[in-house]
């Protein structure tokens, strides 16, 4: 974890940058970052309470109208489910990539990361051929003798939600594999001679020690998830929508900036509310204490 | 439970290691290793890194199975028996406390894992850090105590099941000086209160001389020589140890004679008529020998019988509570005397040239050369 405290620049032969050449080498990023966007979200946050005239209709809107909350909760309750799944289906992964070594520990790093570098169009449109009426999937139900009609897999909420968790899947694995690696190997071994079998082994120290890096992923997962936009509209049910297809609906379609931005608003604060709840009740610092 | 019965039931275990063979590969880390370990003895491996050492420690733990021999615990076979299983006490280099738990439950980990109730298991974690003089730390987390405090809690762990064998796996390596002779004595009363048995890695051989009833030397996966500190120190029974215990001067001989005494040629010429006890190997005539002399046993001057050597000093250094001289023999063999008494001794200087006895009971022989 990273040394609390504060930080500076050094050069290579080891002296102290000064304060200015810090700040110049750091004001790129901070600049970009300003511009494209803190200023945009600002913007649209000024539009959603000052137009048409300075009102909380927009925010009205939302709320009130039940259709537009049920937008927005099933995209958190999707966004829950992408990241369970992702759990679920990535520590093992991430477990087993911390103990493996040579070439099947590179190997299924690639397998992990290699997806990353492909685009989510991509992989998106992968699923929905496997998806088909006539895909891979039913195809191979049927043949199996599992069911005599296909089924419906394509525009449902299951696809999107299977989907999303691989796309998503390799920030989940990264942060808990990193987590699993800095747990020494010695626990295990003490955990053992003191008397605890694998499985208390893994229950008591392993998966305690390695929680944060498993919080950590699925913040990253959820937040993600949250405004996912490509998969939901590719795989999805038009009747089941989610907030980012919701937002695109009203800018591009309905051409109602001032609703869109409020749409937005509210998401900006869901996920705001979270990540100071997470941040307040785990104390990841305590939790790690000196695993290092 | 109270202390005192713990005391009384915890007592050692004997331990026998029998052929023990470890390969990795085509690489064998433990040779054929054999130790018997009394119960309650204390027993220390020594060697420098790679030399099997560790590896032994792991195979009785159980986190290495062997290649083949047999590892016993009061005749019980422990060979293939999974670590969990053993009910032996460890302490690791590193402490390794877990992080995310008190230094309470830390201690009652073990006897959580043997379904002890939270209430006795948190009365006897209390006592075992009273037994470490930590009594009233157990609230604390890990990384808020000193690494010595960190590694007393690690010993309190090991101990509050009261396992009958303890092992050690270099656990004062990561401290500092001082802290490392309080943890030897800490560690050296625990072991004379407990009566457990220890089996000590360590490759710092003034902590193995210190500690341990016998110290087994290892060197390439094979016990050198296995015996207490004196005899080790005092007659090493091969050229390894001679040269890995302690400081020695060599200087190669050539054997002349082998009799009531043994003869042998210095390399500048002058013959030395020595006891036959000089020899620890079986010697022959012609063959090659090593002389060997701790620098403690060498006298400045003409004294006590033995054989004087003319020395040309080249270093001469204070090191508190002996004068260090450094020197070479006429053959340019490097020789160094430890004197005691140094303040005497301030009248010599690099370039002189001394004499020095050397003592017939100092002297030791061994096969080959240097």
């Amino acid at each position: 974890m990273m040394e609390a405290g504060r930080s500076h620049f050094w050069h290579s032969d080891g002296r102290q940058l000064s304060g200015l050449s810090t700040l110049l080498l750091l004001l790129p990023f901070f600049a970009i970052i300003a511009f494209v966007f803190v200023y945009p979200i600002l913007q649209l946050l000024v539009i959603s309470v000052l137009e048409p005239h300075p009102t909380l209709d927009n925010y009205a809107r939302v709320v009130e109208n039940p259709v537009h909350m049920r937008v927005l909760m099933r995209t958190l309750w999707t966004a829950t489910l992408v990241t369970a799944l992702s759990v679920v289906l990535g520590f093992p992964v991430a477990y087993y990539m911390s103990r493996a070594k040579g070439t099947v520990a590179a190997l299924v790093a690639v397998c992990v990361i290699l997806p990353l570098w492909s685009s989510v169009l991509v992989r998106t449109a992968a699923w929905s051929f496997l998806f088909q009426r006539n895909g891979l999937i039913n195809s191979a139900l049927m043949a199996l003798g599992l069911t005599s009609e296909p089924f419906k897999l394509l525009y449902t909420q299951s696809a999107v939600v299977i989907a999303m968790a691989h796309v998503l899947l390799p920030f989940m694995i990264l942060p808990i594999y990193g987590a699993l690696r800095s747990i020494p190997n010695d626990y295990g071994r003490a955990a053992a001679v003191l008397g605890a079998t694998r499985l208390r082994t893994f229950l008591e120290v392993i998966l305690p020690l390695s929680l944060p890096g498993v919080v950590s992923g699925s913040l990253l997962v959820f937040l993600t998830a949250l405004g996912f936009f490509i998969t939901p509209a590719l795989l999805g049910s038009p009747q089941e929508m989610m907030i980012s297809t919701l937002v695109s609906k009203q800018i591009r379609e309905v051409l109602d900036w001032p609703f869109a931005a409020a749409l937005v608003g509210v998401l900006t604060v869901f996920v705001t509310l979270l990540a100071i709840v997470f941040s307040k009740t785990l104390r990841f610092d305590r939790l790690m204490g000196n695993a290092s | 439970m109270n202390i005192a019965s713990a005391r009384q039931s915890a007592t050692g275990a004997s331990i026998r290691i029998s052929r023990l063979e470890k390969r990795f590969g085509a690489v064998s880390a433990v040779d054929g290793v054999d130790i018997d370990i009394a119960a309650g003895e204390f027993v220390a491996l020594l060697g420098p890194s790679g030399s099997g050492k560790t590896t032994i420690l792991m195979s009785v733990a159980g986190f290495e199975f062997p290649t083949s021999g047999t590892i016993h615990v009061d005749s019980e076979d422990l060979t293939y028996v999974p670590s969990n299983r053993r009910n032996l006490g460890m302490v690791f280099q590193n402490y390794t406390l877990f992080p995310h738990l008190s230094i309470l439950d830390n201690v009652a980990f073990p006897l959580k894992m043997r379904g002890l109730r939270t209430a006795e298991r948190h009365a006897r974690a209390e006592a075992a850090l009273a037994t470490v003089r930590l009594a009233g730390y157990g609230h604390r987390r890990p990384n808020e105590l000193s690494g010595g405090q960190q590694q007393r809690v690690a010993l309190a762990r090991a101990i509050v099941y009261q396992p009958r064998v303890l092992l050690m796996d270099e656990p004062l390596s990561a401290l500092d000086k001082n802290l490392r002779e309080d943890m030897q004595l800490e560690i050296k009363r625990l072991h004379a209160e407990l009566g457990i048995t220890v089996i000590f890695v360590t490759h710092d051989q003034s902590e193995a001389l210190t500690m341990a009833d016998r110290i087994a030397v290892l060197r390439d996966g094979k016990i050198q020589q296995i015996g207490p500190a004196r005899q080790l120190y005092e007659r090493p029974t091969n050229l390894f140890t001679a040269g890995f215990i302690g400081e020695m001067n060599f200087v190669d001989v050539a054997v002349q004679s082998v009799g009531d005494d043994i003869s042998v040629a210095l390399p500048w010429g002058e013959t030395w008529r020595l006891p036959a006890t000089a020899a620890v190997e079986r010697l022959a005539a012609g063959e090659a020998a090593v002389l060997a002399v701790r620098p403690e046993r060498l006298q400045l001057g003409a004294g006590s019988p033995g054989q004087v050597v003319t020395v040309t000093l080249s270093d001469i250094v204070y090191a508190g509570s002996a004068l260090l001289l450094i020197g070479r023999l006429p053959d340019g063999t490097e020789m160094r005397a430890r004197i005691p008494g140094a303040s005497q001794l301030s009248s010599l200087a690099p370039g002189d040239v001394a004499s020095f006895t050397i003592p017939t009971e100092a002297m030791l022989l061994y096969r080959g050369k240097r």
